[in-house]
């Protein structure tokens, strides 16, 4: 038996040997990042020579950090919003776009629906930067109806909705593109069954479509979830004296403080956190969407 | 033969109203913007900073181009940030094809552990180690360098699955039959595995570039010299910071949707070339493991 195990292991060695360089990187990029990023956590903020233990300091530093704790709020309103917006627009978009009949029509708003998501965050900004102007796009429109122009990007009460916004912008159309896939793959047989049984066009809708996507809502949902918490461009690229309070998220907490200002010991305890709330939050969304149960 | 159905139950009025205002709000809400972008960058400058929209540059120029290309330079970022995305993802598609392939081995001894090991790479989003990735980087002499750029990433689980997912849907037959012609096992992987998974292949690419190209949290966690800046990071100075420094003269709104532009429209171009494996790939990606 064990004969026969060494001797299958000689025969596959050239796959051993070529995974060597693949597992070296990923334990000098990912493993070892992770674990040192938790052990400084627990160390003082230092950046030559030994670190010393500091036990829970760090931990207790960022817990009573004021804009530690600004950015906890920051970041479950933006995250969980756009979580909410990317999944009931998407799957709304994905099935009007579905009675569409003109194979062109169709096409054609799925592309433009979906460009945003090649975009960088930083080109986003750009655009942002421009319809939301002072005399942008937006004002223009909203003078239609007798508004004073609005310097929104200025302004703290737009500052979470258009940051929101942004990614909505950007999202949409790459989610429901993953709902049209799925669309796509629904067996035409049930709707000619279904026909013939005289279900309406809603009907097929409501007792076809929509059941046939709840593996794919599940998956996405899934997916977004372990992004909630860690929403980091289009903050950096969003970020200025007028919004920072409003707008800034954990992660920029980490990188300001970490990368920008050498306070590792409580940036990595910040990001640690993080990584818990992430953790747990997933397993719930699992949980209550029996993500790993069937099949 | 039955006759081709005609779709005759059409869903009720209101409701066929709702969808075409959806769509309607949809193209405008996203195809507006950015036409308004790619106006204002091909119009004068003294029209691009005056008040009035613009959704039809009059008269068309290149000016807003010429000047931030040359004048501000956006030239050497651009070319920096081609150069690190090409060959990260070149490097990228290599090693995650290669992992796939070893993880598609059938009767592989410590498979499963291997493929737990890739995995648990993806169960933490990197931008949350990015402390210890600043760490582990400065130690290696990588910080400011273009090959902490392509190193950082060099592969991922999300790709290793997605190529073995392709791998193993071409039949083993093929690969045994070779074994016996007497093939080596690289032989096999590139003249069979590569050719016969050229499309996931391509998807793994293009998400790739798309990745490098775009990425700004891995810059400026690895990047603090703003000589070395990728595009990105470039354009964001260029939008909204360089107003607050002195020594840079005024940008003005032409030459700034210029930069954006010429930020978006490689990967635009890219997508249209492409388009064809995106529907596929996209799927096979987000399947459950």
């Amino acid at each position: 038996m064990d004969k026969q195990l060494v001797r299958q292991i000689k025969k596959h060695r050239i796959f051993y040997l070529l995974f060597i360089p693949i597992a070296l990187y990923f334990i000098i990029f990912t493993y070892y990042p992770f674990f040192r990023g938790l052990i400084m956590s627990f160390q003082e903020n230092r950046l030559i020579g030994t670190r010393p233990f500091a036990g829970l300091e760090n931990y207790k530093l960022v817990l009573s950090d004021p804009s530690f704790l600004s950015s906890i709020l920051n970041s479950l309103i933006i995250g969980f919003s756009d979580m909410v917006l990317y999944f009931s627009l998407a799957l709304l978009f994905a099935l009007v776009l579905n009675e569409i009949t003109q194979k062109k029509i169709k096409q054609g708003i799925q592309t433009i629906a979906y460009i945003p998501y090649l975009l960088s965050w930083a080109v986003i900004g750009g655009v942002w930067a421009l319809i939301f102007d002072l005399d942008g796009l937006v004002n223009r429109f909203l003078a239609l109806f007798g508004t004073e122009p609005i310097f929104f990007l200025a302004t703290p009460a737009y500052a979470r909705p258009l940051i929101i916004a942004m990614g909505v912008w950007r999202s949409m159309g790459y989610f429901a593109l993953l709902f049209t896939v799925a669309i796509m793959n629904i067996d035409r047989q049930l709707f000619e069954a279904s026909r013939i049984d005289g279900a309406s066009r809603m009907m097929q809708i409501r007792k076809i479509i929509v059941p046939s996507l709840l593996p794919t809502m599940k998956t996405i949902i899934v997916l977004l979830s372990i992004g909630v918490l860690t929403h980091f461009d289009e903050i950096y690229v969003m970020v200025n004296p007028a919004n920072r309070s409003l707008i800034n998220t954990l992660l920029l907490y980490v990188y300001e403080n970490g990368i920008l200002n050498f306070r590792t010991g409580s940036a990595s305890a910040g990001a640690t956190l993080v990584m818990i709330g992430t953790v747990l939050f997933t397993a719930l969304i699992r949980r209550l969407t029996e993500y790993d149960k069937e099949e | 033969m039955k006759p081709r159905l005609i779709r005759k139950d059409q869903l009720p009025i209101p409701i066929r109203a709702f969808n075409i205002l959806m769509l309607l709000l949809v193209v405008v809400l996203m195809g507006l913007p950015m036409l308004n972008v790619l106006s204002v960058s091909l119009s004068t400058q003294a029209k691009s900073d005056s008040p009035g929209m613009v959704l039809w540059p009059n008269p068309p120029t290149f000016e807003g181009y010429q000047f931030i290309w040359k004048y501000t330079n956006l030239a050497t970022p651009f070319f920096n940030t081609v150069y690190v995305s090409v060959v990260g993802t070149v490097l990228h598609v290599i090693l995650a094809s290669l992992a796939g392939y070893i993880l598609c081995q059938p009767n592989l001894p410590l498979k499963k552990g291997m493929t737990t090991f890739v995995l648990l790479t993806m169960t933490v989003p990197y931008e949350l180690t990015m402390i210890g990735i600043y760490a582990v980087n400065k130690d290696l002499g990588l910080i400011n360098t273009y090959t902490g750029l392509i190193v950082n990433g060099m592969i991922s689980g999300f790709s290793v699955f997605l190529m073995r997912n392709y791998f193993q849907a071409i039949p083993q037959s093929l690969a045994e039959s070779a074994r016996i012609d007497g093939a080596s096992e690289l032989r096999i992987f590139s003249a069979i595995y590569l050719r016969l998974a050229l499309s996931g292949l391509l998807t793994i690419g293009t998400l790739e570039l798309i990745r490098r190209w775009n990425n700004i949290t891995m810059t400026v966690t690895l990047i603090s010299d703003m000589k070395k800046w990728t595009l990105p990071v470039v354009l964001r100075f260029i939008l909204f910071d360089q107003t607050s420094t002195s020594g840079t003269s005024y940008i003005f709104a032409n030459a700034k949707m210029a930069a954006v532009v010429l930020t978006a429209l490689p990967l635009i171009v890219l997508y249209f070339f492409t388009q064809s494996f995106f529907s596929s790939g996209i799927m096979i990606g987000s399947i459950k493991e």
